[in-house]
């Protein structure tokens, strides 16, 4: 008896045992549904989670900052000088792994214009931190190496705020003057409005972008620091998109020449808003849970059923045996049987889970979608269940003594 | 040689601490073409020599060649193939496969021998079935016939492997009269072919139609 003949046995058997098949059925299903659908939720998610990634500079965008002083800071903790300009420069200069280099301020300040007065933020910054954060002007230009040179008291203003100060024209602030905190700058330039978006009912991820001007990082210090070249951060680009950890690695290790001490924090830009991935992850797990006890289910439905039609047919399991079967032959039996099962209840998940995947993409403004290899995953599951539910039920029918089974009942 | 030669065959049940001979050195020559019957009381040991020389269970001692094999110390697998092309079982419940229909019963020990075709099976099925008169019946389920078809089914089945012995255990146990003399003139008639068979029952009428009965009585052969 091959293999096809025993699945056609297998098919005959699931189909004479309608209401179980159905029942075993059903938990394969959910089982199986439920995990591609969290499959390909990841799937999206990874990706959204790279286009976000993209959005804000990219992989090997890093950013420094100043690790949080110690309770009891140490003699070497005291002597560093903690976040400076000069590290930047140091980092420019001499950082073989990294192809910008933008130090950063950060501070807030009173916008006013005409009659709009409002407290915001400010980055003063350098040319750099254009490309590194890829960020791009809607009209006029970025920050200048010029104006960094000269202090120049110049601003290029996030999108949100070009708005409001000029009250929806935002494409008349160039060459305007801006009052913040108390000085005068000329508007150079207004940045593009950036936006993403994890799901329709979250807001504007980078809304925060839009919110802020940007002057150069000397002019910072000149008007707002008193000439002290502390940094708030400092932000980085690798050469390459996976240079990231090497670049991390050579950052770090520059910069603990200079402090002596690692009172930094170093990692990439672009990780994903705790609140967001708490959301998701609760969501997928729910999700992995309904399918795993979904599976459990069906496999214990599975190897009830087995073991029932096993003890119901153990004569016809002897009179087989007495006809020649052999105990291998009687164990493929069982076990195309639960295969017939497993396989209906892969491919019908498979088909519940691609809907469902559908219906969360479509109505959650999801990426998420269902490929080859999570089918295989789906599919492999569901028969490595019926194939543990179905081993015990065959291995008892195939060790069965011929004589035994067929004095029974 | 005789085509069946059993040697002091012992079978012990253990049954817990306690050993039960069911067998108790029984010696047993079946010629080739012979038509056989055993007789015993239930009890006597009758079922448990049946179960041994078709091989569906092993002896715990003594010797057993059928067909020139040594089949006394096979297990399993082999044992399982020397059933499958040595012997033909039929059964006093007929032990049909309720969900097959009358021709895939009977081509269901080719089915588990392997080398032939779906066509082939088919066709050595429906020849039998044919020669047996029930050429009618082929595509019916098992439910559908009468006893006596059914043991007629049985025996086409236990024939289409052209096994050494046909080995048929009480078959008109489960008949009425009428139906239980037509499956003994089907026996007639298959002995006639030149079929070797061997018959266990403890009905003398049916033990009349063999040309040798062999009495088994407390394990030994009594005469």
């Amino acid at each position: 008896m091959n293999f096809l003949e025993a699945l056609l046995v297998g098919l005959d058997e699931a189909r004479r045992h309608l209401g179980q098949t159905v029942l075993s059925l059903l938990g394969l299903v959910l089982g199986t549904g439920s995990i591609v659908t969290v499959l390909a939720l990841f799937g999206g998610q990874t990706k959204q989670t790279e286009a976000f990634i993209i959005e804000q500079g990219g992989f090997g965008a890093i950013i420094v900052y100043d690790r949080e002083e110690s309770l009891q800071p140490t003699a070497m903790e005291l002597a560093s000088r903690r976040l400076t300009y000069r590290d930047a420069a140091y980092l420019k200069e001499r950082a073989t792994m990294l192809r910008g280099v933008a130090p950063g301020y950060f501070g807030r300040h009173d916008y006013r214009y005409g009659r709009v007065d409002f407290e915001g933020d400010v980055i003063g910054t350098t040319p750099d931190y254009a490309m590194i954060n890829a960020i791009f002007t809607m009209t006029g230009r970025y920050i200048s190496d010029l104006d960094v040179q000269r202090q120049a008291r110049v601003m290029v203003l996030g999108w949100a705020y070009a708005d409001s100060l000029f009250e929806g024209r935002a494409d008349r602030a160039v060459g305007k003057i801006v009052n913040l905190g108390g000085k005068n700058y000329t508007v150079v330039g207004v940045m593009e409005r950036e936006e993403f978006y994890w799901a329709p009912w979250s807001g504007n991820a980078l809304a925060y972008r839009n919110r802020r001007a940007y002057i150069p990082i000397t002019t910072a210090f000149s008007q707002y620091t008193g000439e002290n070249d502390r940094l708030d951060f400092l932000t980085l680009k690798a050469i390459t998109p996976t240079g990231g950890p090497a670049a991390e690695a050579q950052v770090r290790q520059m910069m603990l020449s200079m402090h002596g001490v690692e009172d930094f924090d170093i990692r990439p830009l672009g990780q994903r808003s705790a609140d967001d991935a708490q959301f998701f992850m609760m969501f997928n797990i729910i999700f992995l849970i309904v399918g795993i006890i979904s599976l459990f289910a069906g496999g214990v439905v599975i190897a009830n059923i087995l073991l029932a039609s096993v003890a119901e047919r153990v004569r016809e399991f002897g009179t087989r045996m007495a006809l020649g079967a052999s105990g291998l032959q009687v164990f493929v039996q069982v076990i195309a049987q639960v295969s017939v099962i497993a396989v209906f209840g892969g491919l019908l998940g498979l088909g519940l889970g691609t809907a469902l995947t559908g219906a969360v993409a479509h109505f959650m403004s999801q990426p998420a979608a269902v490929t080859g290899a999570m089918a295989a995953v789906a599919l492999g599951t569901s028969l490595s269940v019926g194939a543990v539910a179905g081993f015990y039920p065959a291995f008892r029918a195939a060790r069965m003594s011929p004589v035994e089974a067929l004095r029974y009942g | 040689m005789a085509l069946l030669e059993a040697r002091d065959i012992t079978k012990i049940y253990r049954l817990g601490r306690v050993d039960v001979p069911a067998l108790r050195g029984v010696d047993l020559d079946v010629e080739q073409g012979e038509y056989m019957a055993i007789m015993g009381p239930s009890g006597s040991g009758k079922s448990t020599l049946m179960h041994i020389l078709g091989c569906l269970d092993s002896a715990t001692d003594g010797s057993y060649r059928l067909g020139g094999t040594d089949v006394g110390t096979l297990r399993g697998r082999e044992l399982a193939k020397v059933r499958n092309q040595k012997v033909g079982f039929v059964f006093q419940t007929f032990n049909l496969m309720p969900r097959l229909t009358v021709e895939e019963n009977v081509a269901l020990p080719l089915q588990y021998r392997g080398g032939y075709t779906r066509r082939e099976r088919r066709q050595r099925a429906r020849t039998l079935l044919e020669r047996l008169g029930m050429s009618h019946r082929v595509g019916h389920r098992p439910e559908e016939l009468s006893g006596g078809e059914r043991q007629r089914v049985a025996i086409a089945r236990a024939l289409v492997g052209e096994p050494a012995i046909l080995l048929v255990d009480e078959p008109t146990g489960n008949l009425d009269s009428k139906s239980g003399a037509e499956v003994l003139e089907t026996f007639r008639e298959v002995h006639a072919a030149g079929d070797t068979i061997v018959l266990v029952t403890h009905d003398p009428n049916v033990a009349e139609e063999a040309n040798r009965i062999v009495h088994i009585a407390d394990g030994r052969v009594a005469a």
